[in-house]
């Protein structure tokens, strides 16, 4: 697992307009780590997100992303929402909404060819998704779903995934199944993943570290015991 | 039939705009926006019959109204789906103006305005063409390079505001292609069938087609088709030539509907 720093946040303050909702924090994750975020509702996890997004300003502090400042590498970044608004037909393929999404922050015209669609196929294959990926996206199950938008992660060489809540909705054969992708991802692939969730114990064996949100304080943690208590705050 | 000139130059005009409304109809139908062209259609009237009043061409009215709407709407509208309250409010506002204008033109109640309701493709002129042509190259030209970006930010605003690519300019961009391609398509359908050319051929292509390229070719194909044989039997059967073009999309739109849910059946 390498050791580089992939997100650096120094004496960092999260919240809205100027109500902060954490106290001054200093955070480094690594590439190539799988990230669980905990905490109880409110406490700033999806601000978090979209803090590293750009999408909300931060209320102090510093934030480097891939040696950088917020914002200058948003195509490395990949987010997947708790909620998603589609807007694709009856028939639109997921095979469709994964080749549109390559480099799409670019100018131009979608320009497909076999190379791209042969790498888009090693993808279905390294998460699972082979099966039903010419099928109509909105036919699809909400786990299937969420492997598509994986795969759109992954066909732009994103460096870090940021997952909201991926878990939430889905029965027990498609949690399993889009675990079993994300560990593919994580063994195959230098992708950095950041995954909050509120069922952590399930999943607490594969992560390598968790980011702690707590009583205003955000903090990393490998320890058993922190993990325990969080995933009972979490509930 | 091609022997008479005005035939000829209703062939080329129809298919300009045919082509231009298929590739745009794709992307009005995929971003939802089909309200949006109705809306520009009829705003259309309004800049029509202000032009007659002091004194301009009709198209040079409408075309400048559209595009000004189309700003607006893209300004205070927020993202894709949430449009509706903003174009409405435009709509409303530049109809009342156009029913104002429309009243002061009472006594001398202009024909160019009666055209653009219900379109006049039989009296395309030369001159017509090269204006045609020109608002063409504007469109594909700009198409040629934002239809990537425009395409996913269609499909997915969520991912695309989180990897930074400016929908909200592309949004406005796209309304002022919608614009000027409605107004070119008010020559053939008129502004009260708009919908026929913006929205049918993608609605269409939507129902038979997945892939971007296969999508927008079969939409130009259907709209190109259409207005042929439109103008075909509008000339041997005295029809005019936007019913025609109104009751084939129809009927097309019908069928391919049809052949979707019983391939959705046999799934």
């Amino acid at each position: 697992m390498s050791d580089k720093n992939i997100v650096e946040c120094k004496k960092l303050c999260i919240g809205y307009e100027h109500k902060s909702l954490t106290e001054p924090f200093d955070i480094e994750l690594k590439e190539n780590h799988w990230y669980g975020i905990i905490g109880a509702n409110g406490t700033g996890k999806t601000t978090f997100f979209k803090t590293l997004l750009g999408i909300i300003k931060p209320i102090s502090g510093e934030i480097r992303i891939l040696d950088s400042s917020i914002g200058k590498h948003n195509i490395f970044i990949s987010y997947i929402p708790q909620e998603r608004e589609l807007n694709t037909n009856d028939i639109t393929s997921a095979y469709t909404l994964i080749l549109s999404s390559y480099k799409a922050f670019k100018w131009g015209i979608p320009f497909y060819n076999k190379s791209l669609t042969k790498r888009v196929d090693e993808i279905l294959e390294i998460i699972g998704a082979s099966a039903f990926a010419h099928k109509p996206f909105n036919n699809l199950s909400g786990g299937q779903k969420k492997r598509i938008y994986l795969a759109q992660s992954l066909i732009n060489d994103s460096k870090l995934v940021l997952m909201d809540e991926p878990l939430a909705d889905l029965d027990p054969d498609s949690r399993q199944s889009f675990l079993q992708s994300l560990r593919s991802i994580h063994k195959e692939t230098t992708l950095s993943l950041m995954m909050i969730s509120h069922d952590m114990h399930e999943i607490a064996q594969y992560l390598d570290a968790f980011i702690h949100f707590k009583d205003n304080k955000v903090h990393l943690c490998r320890e058993e015991p922190c993990i325990k208590e969080s995933a009972y705050v979490g509930v | 039939m091609l022997e008479y000139n005005f035939m000829q130059n209703a062939f080329i005009g129809g298919t300009i705009i045919a082509v231009i409304c298929g590739i745009i109809s794709y992307f009005v139908i995929i971003r939802r926006t089909a309200f949006a062209a109705h809306a520009l259609g009829h705003i259309s009237l309004t800049g029509a019959a202000g032009a007659v009043l002091i004194g301009f061409s009709p198209m040079a009215g409408l075309l400048t109204v559209n595009i000004i709407s189309a700003i607006i709407m893209g300004f205070i509208g927020d993202r894709i789906r949430k449009n509706d309250l903003a174009i409405g409010i435009v709509l409303t506002f530049f109809l009342g103006l156009g029913a104002y204008f429309l009243y002061l033109y009472q006594t001398g109640y202009s024909g160019g305005v009666m055209a653009i309701m219900f379109g006049d493709i039989l009296s395309v002129s030369t001159n017509q063409i090269y204006i045609l042509l020109f608002l063409s190259a504007i469109i594909l030209i700009t198409l040629l390079t934002i239809s990537k970006p425009l395409l996913f930010s269609s499909f997915d605003p969520t991912l695309a505001m989180a990897k930074r690519i400016p929908i909200r300019f592309l949004s406005i961009v796209f309304f002022i292609l919608l614009a000027i391609t409605v107004s070119m398509a008010c020559q053939v359908v008129g502004a009260l069938l708009i919908f026929a050319l913006l929205v049918g051929p993608g609605a269409i292509a939507s129902q038979l087609c997945d892939g971007f390229y296969s999508s927008i070719s079969l939409s130009i194909a259907v709209s190109v088709i259409t207005v042929w044989l439109s103008l075909t039997i509008s000339f041997y059967l005295n029809l005019p030539t936007s019913f025609c073009i109104t009751m084939i999309i129809c009927i097309l739109y019908s069928l391919s509907v049809i052949k979707n849910k019983l391939s959705s059946n046999a799934r």
